[in-house]
Protein backbone atom coordinates (compact mmCIF):
# COMPACT_ATOMS: atom_id res chain seq x y z
CA UNK A 1 0.00 0.00 0.00
CA UNK A 2 0.99 3.38 -0.49
CA UNK A 3 1.52 6.07 2.46
CA UNK A 4 1.31 9.61 2.20
CA UNK A 5 2.75 11.48 5.43
CA UNK A 6 2.75 15.03 6.42
CA UNK A 7 4.48 17.04 8.54
CA UNK A 8 1.99 19.47 8.62
CA UNK A 9 -1.10 17.75 9.93
CA UNK A 10 -0.25 17.71 13.71
CA UNK A 11 -0.87 13.85 14.06
CA UNK A 12 2.60 12.16 14.57
CA UNK A 13 4.21 10.35 12.06
CA UNK A 14 3.49 6.88 13.55
CA UNK A 15 -0.13 7.26 14.30
CA UNK A 16 -0.53 8.57 10.43
CA UNK A 17 0.80 5.33 9.49
CA UNK A 18 -1.28 3.35 11.97
CA UNK A 19 -4.49 5.67 10.81
CA UNK A 20 -3.38 4.87 7.35
CA UNK A 21 -3.10 1.23 7.87
CA UNK A 22 -6.26 1.11 9.97
CA UNK A 23 -8.54 3.22 6.66
CA UNK A 24 -7.25 0.96 4.54
CA UNK A 25 -7.85 -2.02 6.17
CA UNK A 26 -11.91 -0.81 6.79
CA UNK A 27 -12.20 0.15 3.30
CA UNK A 28 -10.81 -2.82 1.89
CA UNK A 29 -7.91 -1.46 -0.06
CA UNK A 30 -5.76 -3.64 1.94
CA UNK A 31 -7.42 -7.24 1.84
CA UNK A 32 -6.68 -9.94 5.24
CA UNK A 33 -3.79 -11.70 4.51
CA UNK A 34 -2.22 -9.35 2.02
CA UNK A 35 1.50 -8.02 2.84
CA UNK A 36 2.11 -4.47 4.24
CA UNK A 37 5.60 -3.17 2.91
CA UNK A 38 8.31 -4.07 4.79
CA UNK A 39 9.80 -1.93 7.58
CA UNK A 40 13.07 -0.77 5.91
CA UNK A 41 11.87 0.05 2.26
CA UNK A 42 8.81 1.84 3.92
CA UNK A 43 10.76 3.86 6.20
CA UNK A 44 13.44 4.47 3.18
CA UNK A 45 10.24 5.59 0.63
CA UNK A 46 9.19 7.35 3.10
CA UNK A 47 12.36 9.43 4.19
CA UNK A 48 11.64 8.74 8.09
CA UNK A 49 12.63 7.32 11.16
CA UNK A 50 13.18 3.24 11.06
CA UNK A 51 12.22 3.50 14.67
CA UNK A 52 9.23 5.79 13.44
CA UNK A 53 7.99 2.52 11.02
CA UNK A 54 8.62 0.08 13.84
CA UNK A 55 6.59 1.78 16.01
CA UNK A 56 3.30 2.35 13.83
CA UNK A 57 3.66 -1.87 13.23
CA UNK A 58 4.14 -2.70 17.14
CA UNK A 59 1.11 -0.65 17.63
CA UNK A 60 -0.65 -2.37 14.66
CA UNK A 61 0.01 -6.03 15.78
CA UNK A 62 -0.84 -4.69 19.57
CA UNK A 63 -4.24 -3.62 18.20
CA UNK A 64 -4.90 -6.59 16.44
CA UNK A 65 -4.77 -5.47 12.85
CA UNK A 66 -1.64 -6.52 11.21
CA UNK A 67 0.48 -9.87 12.46
CA UNK A 68 3.97 -10.47 12.08
CA UNK A 69 4.84 -13.59 10.64
CA UNK A 70 8.57 -14.35 11.64
CA UNK A 71 11.13 -13.60 8.35
CA UNK A 72 8.06 -13.16 6.04
CA UNK A 73 6.63 -9.90 6.98
CA UNK A 74 3.48 -8.69 8.02
CA UNK A 75 0.22 -9.26 7.19
CA UNK A 76 -3.15 -7.78 7.59
CA UNK A 77 -5.08 -9.69 9.64
CA UNK A 78 -8.84 -11.34 9.26
CA UNK A 79 -11.52 -10.27 11.80
CA UNK A 80 -8.49 -7.72 13.41
CA UNK A 81 -10.03 -6.88 16.46
CA UNK A 82 -8.47 -7.97 19.89
CA UNK A 83 -10.23 -5.79 22.37
CA UNK A 84 -13.58 -7.02 24.14
CA UNK A 85 -16.45 -4.93 23.06
CA UNK A 86 -16.97 -2.47 25.27
CA UNK A 87 -13.47 -1.70 24.91
CA UNK A 88 -13.86 -1.26 21.44
CA UNK A 89 -17.13 0.87 22.86
CA UNK A 90 -15.32 2.92 24.72
CA UNK A 91 -12.77 4.08 22.15
CA UNK A 92 -15.31 4.89 19.70
CA UNK A 93 -17.26 6.95 21.82
CA UNK A 94 -14.23 9.26 22.59
CA UNK A 95 -13.74 9.94 18.65
CA UNK A 96 -17.93 10.75 17.96
CA UNK A 97 -17.79 12.66 20.99
CA UNK A 98 -14.80 15.06 19.51
CA UNK A 99 -17.19 14.53 16.46
CA UNK A 100 -19.97 16.16 17.83
CA UNK A 101 -17.57 18.92 19.70
CA UNK A 102 -16.03 20.06 16.07
CA UNK A 103 -19.79 19.51 14.85
CA UNK A 104 -21.46 22.12 17.66
CA UNK A 105 -18.30 24.41 17.01
CA UNK A 106 -19.12 24.61 12.79
CA UNK A 107 -22.86 24.89 13.77
CA UNK A 108 -24.39 21.91 12.28
CA UNK A 109 -27.60 20.87 13.52
CA UNK A 110 -28.29 17.39 15.20
CA UNK A 111 -30.11 15.81 12.21
CA UNK A 112 -27.71 17.39 9.93
CA UNK A 113 -24.93 15.45 11.88
CA UNK A 114 -26.49 12.01 12.16
CA UNK A 115 -27.19 12.43 8.19
CA UNK A 116 -23.51 13.36 7.40
CA UNK A 117 -22.51 9.67 9.39
CA UNK A 118 -25.07 7.66 7.45
CA UNK A 119 -23.56 9.36 4.27
CA UNK A 120 -19.84 8.59 5.32
CA UNK A 121 -20.89 5.03 6.16
CA UNK A 122 -22.16 4.71 3.03
CA UNK A 123 -19.27 6.13 1.26
CA UNK A 124 -17.27 3.26 3.02
CA UNK A 125 -19.38 0.56 2.27
CA UNK A 126 -19.11 2.13 -1.83
CA UNK A 127 -15.69 2.20 -1.59
CA UNK A 128 -15.46 -1.54 0.03
CA UNK A 129 -17.87 -2.95 -2.62
CA UNK A 130 -15.55 -1.54 -5.17
CA UNK A 131 -12.50 -3.36 -3.85
CA UNK A 132 -14.80 -6.46 -3.58
CA UNK A 133 -15.29 -6.23 -7.27
CA UNK A 134 -11.29 -5.54 -8.20
CA UNK A 135 -10.65 -8.74 -6.08
CA UNK A 136 -13.17 -10.91 -8.44
CA UNK A 137 -11.65 -9.51 -11.55
CA UNK A 138 -8.45 -10.57 -10.62
CA UNK B 1 27.40 -0.46 29.43
CA UNK B 2 24.44 0.83 31.05
CA UNK B 3 21.49 1.20 28.82
CA UNK B 4 19.89 4.40 30.61
CA UNK B 5 23.83 6.06 29.87
CA UNK B 6 23.15 8.62 27.61
CA UNK B 7 24.42 8.45 24.11
CA UNK B 8 25.85 12.27 24.51
CA UNK B 9 25.64 14.95 27.40
CA UNK B 10 27.17 18.02 27.03
CA UNK B 11 26.69 19.96 30.13
CA UNK B 12 27.16 23.98 30.38
CA UNK B 13 29.38 23.70 27.59
CA UNK B 14 31.79 26.68 26.42
CA UNK B 15 34.58 27.11 23.86
CA UNK B 16 35.58 30.57 22.62
CA UNK B 17 38.23 31.04 19.47
CA UNK B 18 39.86 34.08 21.42
CA UNK B 19 37.55 36.50 22.06
CA UNK B 20 35.13 35.10 20.02
CA UNK B 21 32.87 32.92 21.43
CA UNK B 22 31.56 30.04 19.70
CA UNK B 23 29.27 27.75 22.42
CA UNK B 24 27.90 29.81 25.31
CA UNK B 25 26.84 27.59 28.26
CA UNK B 26 24.98 24.59 26.21
CA UNK B 27 23.19 22.19 27.23
CA UNK B 28 21.92 18.64 25.71
CA UNK B 29 21.40 14.95 25.99
CA UNK B 30 21.06 12.31 23.66
CA UNK B 31 19.26 9.15 24.48
CA UNK B 32 20.86 6.08 23.02
CA UNK B 33 18.76 5.25 19.70
CA UNK B 34 17.37 8.49 18.82
CA UNK B 35 17.89 10.90 16.04
CA UNK B 36 18.67 14.20 17.25
CA UNK B 37 18.99 17.36 15.42
CA UNK B 38 21.35 20.31 16.28
CA UNK B 39 19.95 22.87 14.03
CA UNK B 40 21.50 26.34 13.56
CA UNK B 41 22.60 28.87 10.96
CA UNK B 42 25.73 29.22 9.47
CA UNK B 43 28.21 29.79 12.58
CA UNK B 44 26.23 29.05 15.25
CA UNK B 45 28.20 26.81 17.30
CA UNK B 46 26.51 23.58 15.85
CA UNK B 47 30.84 22.23 14.12
CA UNK B 48 32.11 23.33 17.77
CA UNK B 49 30.51 21.66 19.49
CA UNK B 50 30.74 18.38 17.38
CA UNK B 51 34.61 18.89 17.62
CA UNK B 52 34.58 19.03 21.86
CA UNK B 53 32.41 15.59 21.36
CA UNK B 54 35.10 14.82 19.03
CA UNK B 55 38.14 15.30 20.77
CA UNK B 56 39.05 17.42 18.28
CA UNK B 57 38.77 20.70 20.73
CA UNK B 58 39.02 20.28 24.60
CA UNK B 59 35.58 22.62 26.31
CA UNK B 60 36.72 25.55 28.55
CA UNK B 61 34.35 25.14 30.45
CA UNK B 62 31.53 22.50 31.27
CA UNK B 63 31.92 18.88 30.06
CA UNK B 64 30.60 16.51 27.38
CA UNK B 65 30.10 12.86 28.18
CA UNK B 66 29.66 10.02 24.92
CA UNK B 67 28.04 6.67 26.34
CA UNK B 68 29.30 8.33 30.10
CA UNK B 69 33.04 8.41 28.67
CA UNK B 70 35.21 11.72 28.59
CA UNK B 71 36.37 12.42 25.23
CA UNK B 72 39.56 14.23 26.24
CA UNK B 73 40.40 10.76 29.08
CA UNK B 74 38.99 7.93 26.78
CA UNK B 75 39.88 9.29 23.23
CA UNK B 76 40.33 5.93 21.78
CA UNK B 77 37.31 4.04 23.73
CA UNK B 78 35.07 6.65 22.33
CA UNK B 79 36.45 6.78 18.62
CA UNK B 80 35.53 3.04 18.56
CA UNK B 81 32.21 3.81 19.77
CA UNK B 82 31.16 7.27 16.97
CA UNK B 83 31.93 7.20 13.33
CA UNK B 84 31.80 10.87 12.16
CA UNK B 85 31.35 12.43 8.53
CA UNK B 86 32.70 16.19 8.61
CA UNK B 87 31.32 19.04 6.42
CA UNK B 88 34.31 19.18 4.83
CA UNK B 89 35.48 15.47 3.30
CA UNK B 90 39.23 14.86 2.55
CA UNK B 91 40.92 11.54 1.36
CA UNK B 92 44.50 11.25 0.41
CA UNK B 93 44.38 11.99 -3.14
CA UNK B 94 46.67 9.28 -4.34
CA UNK B 95 44.26 6.22 -3.25
CA UNK B 96 41.63 4.84 -4.80
CA UNK B 97 37.99 4.07 -3.69
CA UNK B 98 38.93 0.59 -2.68
CA UNK B 99 42.29 1.29 -0.69
CA UNK B 100 40.37 4.81 1.41
CA UNK B 101 38.25 2.13 2.39
CA UNK B 102 40.39 -0.58 3.08
CA UNK B 103 42.71 2.55 4.98
CA UNK B 104 40.01 3.53 7.58
CA UNK B 105 39.02 -0.20 7.42
CA UNK B 106 41.87 -0.69 9.34
CA UNK B 107 42.09 1.35 12.34
CA UNK B 108 38.11 -0.76 13.10
CA UNK B 109 37.73 -3.21 14.93
CA UNK B 110 34.38 -4.35 12.74
CA UNK B 111 34.03 -3.32 9.09
CA UNK B 112 30.83 -5.01 7.70
CA UNK B 113 32.14 -5.84 3.44
CA UNK B 114 28.27 -6.39 3.01
CA UNK B 115 27.25 -3.36 3.82
CA UNK B 116 29.89 -1.74 2.28
CA UNK B 117 29.37 -3.59 -1.09
CA UNK B 118 25.66 -2.69 -0.56
CA UNK B 119 26.20 1.13 -0.78
CA UNK B 120 29.21 1.05 -3.52
CA UNK B 121 26.94 -0.40 -5.59
CA UNK B 122 23.32 2.36 -4.19
CA UNK B 123 26.00 5.03 -4.92
CA UNK B 124 27.25 4.02 -7.84
CA UNK B 125 30.94 4.30 -7.08
CA UNK B 126 33.66 2.60 -9.03
CA UNK B 127 36.18 1.39 -6.57
CA UNK B 128 39.05 2.00 -8.37
CA UNK B 129 38.54 5.42 -9.51
CA UNK B 130 41.02 7.63 -7.62
CA UNK B 131 39.73 10.51 -4.50
CA UNK B 132 41.11 13.07 -6.46
CA UNK B 133 39.09 12.95 -9.26
CA UNK B 134 35.35 12.32 -6.67
CA UNK B 135 32.97 14.99 -7.10
CA UNK B 136 32.09 16.82 -3.45
CA UNK B 137 28.70 14.64 -3.66
CA UNK B 138 30.67 11.22 -4.26
CA UNK B 139 33.52 12.58 -2.05
CA UNK B 140 30.45 12.58 1.02
CA UNK B 141 29.17 9.33 -0.44
CA UNK B 142 32.58 7.53 0.55
CA UNK B 143 32.94 8.93 3.80
CA UNK B 144 29.01 7.37 4.73
CA UNK B 145 30.32 4.72 3.79
CA UNK B 146 33.42 4.85 6.34
CA UNK B 147 31.40 5.71 8.86
CA UNK B 148 28.41 2.96 8.43
CA UNK B 149 30.65 -0.15 7.70
CA UNK B 150 31.86 0.04 11.56
CA UNK B 151 28.69 -0.22 12.39
CA UNK B 152 29.34 1.78 15.51
CA UNK B 153 26.42 2.39 18.36
CA UNK B 154 26.83 6.75 17.55
CA UNK B 155 26.79 8.42 13.82
CA UNK B 156 27.72 12.53 13.95
CA UNK B 157 26.96 14.27 11.04
CA UNK B 158 28.02 17.43 10.55
CA UNK B 159 26.58 19.40 7.59
CA UNK B 160 26.47 16.39 6.00
CA UNK B 161 24.39 17.36 2.99
CA UNK B 162 25.17 20.87 2.51
CA UNK B 163 26.22 21.75 -1.08
CA UNK B 164 25.33 18.33 -2.40
CA UNK B 165 22.53 18.42 -5.40
CA UNK B 166 19.03 16.43 -4.19
CA UNK B 167 19.15 13.41 -5.98
CA UNK B 168 22.48 12.64 -4.11
CA UNK B 169 20.73 14.39 -0.95
CA UNK B 170 18.15 12.24 -0.98
CA UNK B 171 20.46 9.31 -1.67
CA UNK B 172 22.90 10.00 1.49
CA UNK B 173 19.58 10.13 4.05
CA UNK B 174 17.70 7.14 2.82
CA UNK B 175 21.22 5.32 3.08
CA UNK B 176 21.37 6.91 6.85
CA UNK B 177 17.64 5.39 7.17
CA UNK B 178 18.44 2.44 5.64
CA UNK B 179 22.14 1.22 5.97
CA UNK B 180 23.17 2.81 9.36
CA UNK B 181 19.31 2.28 11.25
CA UNK B 182 18.98 -1.43 10.26
CA UNK B 183 21.41 -2.34 13.19
CA UNK B 184 19.93 -3.43 16.48
CA UNK B 185 16.93 -0.97 17.93
CA UNK B 186 17.55 1.36 20.10
CA UNK B 187 21.52 1.17 19.59
CA UNK B 188 22.25 3.12 17.02
CA UNK B 189 21.77 6.63 17.92
CA UNK B 190 22.30 9.91 15.41
CA UNK B 191 23.87 13.62 16.20
CA UNK B 192 23.40 15.49 13.00
CA UNK B 193 24.20 19.11 12.69
CA UNK B 194 22.51 20.98 9.41
CA UNK B 195 20.67 23.84 8.61
CA UNK B 196 19.10 22.06 5.98
CA UNK B 197 16.18 20.91 7.78
CA UNK B 198 13.27 20.16 5.57
CA UNK B 199 15.26 16.94 4.23
CA UNK B 200 16.04 15.10 7.94
CA UNK B 201 12.66 15.99 9.15
CA UNK B 202 11.81 12.56 9.24
CA UNK B 203 14.22 11.30 10.99
CA UNK B 204 14.75 13.62 13.89
CA UNK B 205 13.18 12.27 17.17
CA UNK B 206 14.41 15.42 19.05
CA UNK B 207 16.33 18.90 18.34
CA UNK B 208 18.22 21.99 19.51
CA UNK B 209 18.05 24.90 17.90
CA UNK B 210 21.36 26.69 18.39
CA UNK B 211 22.27 30.58 17.79
CA UNK B 212 25.40 32.44 18.54
CA UNK B 213 25.89 29.68 20.30
CA UNK B 214 23.28 29.57 23.05
CA UNK B 215 20.38 26.98 22.87
CA UNK B 216 17.28 28.45 22.33
CA UNK B 217 14.72 25.56 21.95
CA UNK B 218 14.85 21.83 22.52
CA UNK B 219 11.26 20.24 21.87
CA UNK B 220 10.25 16.28 21.27
CA UNK B 221 9.85 16.68 17.01
CA UNK B 222 6.19 15.24 17.44
CA UNK B 223 5.41 17.59 20.38
CA UNK B 224 7.13 21.03 18.54
CA UNK B 225 4.55 20.03 15.08
CA UNK B 226 1.61 20.05 17.83
CA UNK B 227 2.49 22.69 19.30
CA UNK B 228 3.39 25.09 16.43
CA UNK B 229 0.54 26.18 14.44
CA UNK B 230 -0.17 28.24 12.01
CA UNK B 231 -3.93 29.74 11.62
CA UNK B 232 -5.54 31.09 9.01
CA UNK B 233 -8.62 33.00 8.88
CA UNK B 234 -10.87 35.55 6.86
CA UNK B 235 -13.70 37.76 8.05
CA UNK B 236 -16.09 39.38 6.42
CA UNK B 237 -15.01 41.98 7.72
CA UNK B 238 -12.00 43.50 9.64
CA UNK B 239 -12.64 42.50 13.01
CA UNK B 240 -11.89 45.27 15.46
CA UNK B 241 -11.55 43.74 18.71
CA UNK B 242 -9.06 40.64 18.71
CA UNK B 243 -6.78 40.07 21.67
CA UNK B 244 -4.27 37.83 20.24
CA UNK B 245 -1.61 38.72 22.30
CA UNK B 246 -1.31 34.79 23.38
CA UNK B 247 -0.09 34.31 19.73
CA UNK B 248 4.14 34.26 18.55
CA UNK B 249 3.15 36.57 15.61
CA UNK B 250 0.17 38.17 13.82
CA UNK B 251 -0.21 38.91 10.22
CA UNK B 252 -3.15 41.11 9.08
CA UNK B 253 -4.49 41.94 5.76
CA UNK B 254 -7.24 44.08 5.94
CA UNK B 255 -10.19 41.07 6.60
CA UNK B 256 -7.63 38.33 6.36
CA UNK B 257 -5.08 36.95 9.64
CA UNK B 258 -2.26 34.72 10.25
CA UNK B 259 -0.98 33.67 13.23
CA UNK B 260 1.68 31.69 14.59
CA UNK B 261 1.01 29.87 17.68
CA UNK B 262 3.41 28.16 20.06
CA UNK B 263 0.70 26.46 22.16
CA UNK B 264 -2.67 27.72 22.92
CA UNK B 265 -3.82 26.88 19.25
CA UNK B 266 -7.29 25.75 20.17
CA UNK B 267 -7.65 28.71 22.19
CA UNK B 268 -6.81 31.44 19.53
CA UNK B 269 -9.15 28.96 17.32
CA UNK B 270 -11.62 28.90 19.58
CA UNK B 271 -11.44 33.22 19.72
CA UNK B 272 -11.70 33.51 16.13
CA UNK B 273 -14.40 31.20 15.58
CA UNK B 274 -16.55 33.67 17.63
CA UNK B 275 -16.08 36.61 15.16
CA UNK B 276 -17.63 34.32 12.59
CA UNK B 277 -15.03 33.44 10.14
CA UNK B 278 -16.31 32.99 6.33
CA UNK B 279 -13.08 30.86 6.60
CA UNK B 280 -11.01 29.06 9.22
CA UNK B 281 -7.45 26.88 9.20
CA UNK B 282 -4.99 25.59 11.00
CA UNK B 283 -1.62 23.55 10.19
CA UNK B 284 1.20 22.35 12.15
CA UNK B 285 4.73 24.41 11.53
CA UNK B 286 7.42 22.10 10.00
CA UNK B 287 10.67 21.90 12.06
CA UNK B 288 11.85 24.35 9.59
CA UNK B 289 9.29 26.92 9.73
CA UNK B 290 9.78 26.19 13.56
CA UNK B 291 13.28 27.17 13.37
CA UNK B 292 12.58 30.29 10.94
CA UNK B 293 10.08 31.17 13.87
CA UNK B 294 11.98 30.88 17.11
CA UNK B 295 14.90 33.08 15.22
CA UNK B 296 13.04 35.49 13.79
CA UNK B 297 11.03 36.49 16.85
Amino acid sequence: MLFLISFKSGTPIYLQIVEQVKAAAASGALRAGEALPSIRPLAEELRVNRNTVAKAYSELEGLGVIETLPGRGCFLKENHSALRKGVRRELLTVEIDRAIVQAHHLQVPREEFLELIQERLDALDDKRRAHEGDEKED
Amino acid sequence: MNTSTPAIQIENLAYAYGRAEAVHDLSLTVQPGRCYGLFGRNGAGKTTTMKCLLNLLRPQRGQVRVFGLDPAKNEVAVKRLLSYVPDQVAFYPWMSVRETLDYLASFRANWNRKVEQDLLERFGLDPAQRTASLSKGQRTQVALIAAVCPETDLLVLDEPTSGLDPIVRREFIEAVIGAYQEGIAGRRTILVSTHLISEFEGLIDEFTIIDRGRAVLTLDADYARERYQKIRARFSQAPLELDLTAALRVRRDGRQLELIANGGGAELMARLRQHNPEELSTESLTLEEIFVATLKS
